[in-house]
């Protein structure tokens, strides 16, 4: 209802900082997928404590700058990836599970870190007094000037500040290492890289911090956009699941540019629904990405990455020529 | 000794646990023919479920009212909701075989609303592959429970409406919740015999010979987009059954408790734990979580003397560590799938050494 009370403007701007969060959530979950074939459920509860960890210190334990624990939210999430994968994910990949099964295992991963959450949420509200159970922190944020009456806030900038720096450090990481070939080898074929030397295990291991890592961090950015409560990552997963799948599942940077169409096309389709068919039409707004990516999948199966791009273009302009 | 057993039934623990086990046994059977036999993905299993929900609830309903004269439009769903349905709970009680007649009206439409559902389902699930099919399954789940919640005329909204007591001939009380419980239970007794015949049907094998070599079955003949649509349909119409029992049980629809935690990722806990592709390894899964569940359940207050934490977090947790350990150590489960023979085995025994005279 907020949203619609907004013009245009503040309405473009947290649908930015929304984007912002689900791409990063999204690419992660891209990044675990193609290194390891597991489509990662428990991103949901990472990405909640991401919301969680930046709540909790910036109003609960520590205060100051909210901004100032979102390193430790990227390496809490981070860690839960790696406890993930050592506690679980690892020892289904040497037995070669199938996908289900490494699918399923990652529910029940999720439903642990979910049960956490709450008992922190929990203890937070014995020892603290403080309501655990709804969080507004879009308040508490960073104001750095005005655009006409609104108010300009940091996390717009900021958001898509981390989501270029990481897109700019998987492109260095990828293309200008060792590792980065390591770890491309990795992907496409890992028993061949098994036997050039390459610990598979090290990628592997990679993937799942820099994945929890990820959501973490984009968890960490939604709790300055959105208010939340401990299901928060059961209401974000499935557009980021959206914005993995239309990003194709095979490439970090569609997964980036996924969370961006997703959450772009959330905040602002349904804000134009709600000004042509009325305020009603509002509550839908968690349908929008599910379409979206209803309609990218039956058209290209592959997500947006599975489209070859370069005989797009080049059809289009021989069709010129 | 007849007795002592009724008393025994009356205890609301074991009804509660029997009445979880049979409605889950019933969703959880149907998600293993899709995914156990077939090797779909279904991970929006909460799709059928609620839509069997929203047939039995709001759709039989207003059917029942149409034909009592009483207002079926939007009125059904609105604050004359308690009072239409009042005057079907009346008419019911007053005659049983009514009363039957609305409970069989329910179920057919719950199943085939779950059955259309299960054919919308066909239309990804021929296209995409796994992880894509998995997830797009589970967009649709969420997207009707969405619309469930808050499209009001649909039934009834967050609100939700309240709905005809079909179980309502053998009277009310305590006597109602344990014929009705048996009931259900029948139903469900009735729909794992059917699966199980299905397993062994050539259809079951030709459902596991898609699974395990798509080429292998197209080779042979299998038409596997029939198959495919023919699998989802069916567990489409069961799953809808089960969605529809718990509502006619509980006497109320609310689409908020219809959510995929429950009613997909529960089953699919429970056919893990029990055996994937095994008939009586789901009823034994199911038989011990929704024991679990509802022990936890049931005895909330004491266990909060005991352990620090909120007995809810212990039931997420327990069931988290549950799903990991069988992933880990028993993928299989509890009773792994074996081949489902044909006929009994004493019959194929005498079948082979009358071919042996034979030669």
């Amino acid at each position: 209802m907020q949203i619609l009370a907004g013009p245009i403007v503040q309405i473009l701007m947290t649908a930015i900082g929304f984007s912002g969060g689900l791409a990063l959530a999204a690419a992660g979950i891209t990044l675990i997928y193609m290194t390891t074939g597991t489509f990662n459920f428990a991103h949901a509860s990472m990405t909640a404590w991401g919301f969680y960890i930046v709540f909790s210190l910036y109003k609960v334990l520590l205060g100051g700058n909210p901004y100032l624990y979102f390193p430790v939210a990227f390496i809490f999430s981070g860690l839960l990836g790696v406890i993930t994968y050592l506690v679980v994910n690892r020892w289904l990949l040497k037995r070669g599970a199938d996908m289900v099964t490494l699918m399923m295992s990652t529910l029940g991963v999720d439903l642990a870190f979910f049960a956490f959450i709450n008992i922190f949420a929990d203890y937070l509200t014995a020892t603290y007094k403080v309501n655990t159970r709804l969080i507004v922190l879009t308040t508490e944020d960073i104001i750095l000037g005005k655009i006409g009456t609104f108010p300009f806030k940091a996390i717009t900038i900021i958001s898509v500040v981390i989501v270029v720096g990481m897109a700019l450090f998987f492109y260095l990481l990828l293309n200008r290492t060792k590792f980065g070939i390591a770890f491309r080898i990795t992907v496409e074929n890992p028993a061949l890289a098994s036997i050039l030397g390459i610990n598979t295990e090290t990628i592997y291991l990679f993937a799942w911090f820099m994945g929890g890592a990820m959501a973490g961090l984009g968890g960490a950015i939604l709790s300055l956009v959105i208010s939340g409560t401990p299901t928060v990552g059961n209401t974000v997963i499935v557009p980021e699941f959206a914005a993995s799948i239309v990003g194709g599942l095979y490439s970090i940077y569609g997964g980036l540019v996924g969370g961006f169409l997703i959450g772009l096309s959330q905040k602002l389709i349904i804000n134009w629904l709600g000004s042509v068919l009325g305020g009603n039409i509002v509550v839908y707004e968690p349908i929008i990405p599910l379409l979206i990516m209803a309609a990218t999948l039956l058209l290209y199966p592959e997500g947006l990455a599975g489209i070859d791009w370069r005989r797009i273009f080049s059809r289009s302009k021989s069709s010129r020529r | 000794m007849m007795e002592g057993i009724l008393e025994y039934l009356y205890n609301p623990l074991v009804l509660s646990i029997l009445v979880n086990m049979a409605v889950f046994l019933i969703v959880t059977l149907s998600l293993n023919i899709e995914t156990g036999f077939a090797g779909i993905p279904q991970f929006g299993r909460v799709l059928a479920v609620i839509a069997g929900a929203i047939g039995a609830g709001a759709i039989a309903g207003r059917m029942m009212a149409a034909m009592m004269g009483l207002p079926a439009g939007i009125e059904y769903v609105g604050d004359q909701n308690f009072v239409i349905v009042g005057e079907l709970n009346k008419a019911l009680e007053s005659n049983p075989l009514l009363s039957i007649g609305a409970l069989i009206l329910s179920l057919a439409v719950a199943a085939v609303m779950g059955g259309i559902m299960g054919y919308l389902a066909s239309y990804p699930a021929i296209r995409l592959k796994e992880a894509y099919l998995g997830i797009t399954l589970l967009a649709f789940g969420d997207a009707l429970q969405i619309v469930g919640m808050y499209y009001d005329p649909l039934a009834g909204g967050t609100a939700g409406i309240v709905v005809p007591d079909v179980f309502r001939f053998v009277g009310t009380g305590e006597i109602r919740f344990l014929s009705s419980t048996l009931i259900i239970l029948g139903i469900a007794i009735l729909v794992y015999l059917y699966v199980q015949s299905l397993a062994r049907s050539p259809f079951g094998r030709a459902l596991k010979a898609m699974r395990d070599n798509e080429l292998a079955a197209k080779v042979y003949g299998k038409d596997i987009v029939n198959l495919r649509a023919k699998t989802l349909i069916i567990g489409g119409a069961l799953a809808g059954m089960g969605g529809a029992l718990w509502t006619l049980y509980t006497g109320s629809f609310k689409a908020l408790t219809y959510n995929r935690l429950t009613w997909t990722f529960w089953p699919w806990a429970f056919m893990m734990l029990g055996g994937t592709g095994n008939n009586l390894g789901i009823v034994l899964g199911t038989l011990v979580f929704s024991t679990v569940r509802s022990l936890i359940y049931a005895y909330k207050t004491e266990l909060t003397a005991f352990i620090p934490i909120n007995p809810n977090w212990l039931e997420y947790l327990l069931i988290g560590v549950i799903i990991i350990a069988i992933a880990l150590f028993r993928p299989q489960g509890i009773l792994p799938e074996k081949p489902e023979l044909p006929l009994s085995r004493k019959k194929i025994e005498s079948i082979r050494a009358s071919l042996a005279k034979g030669d």
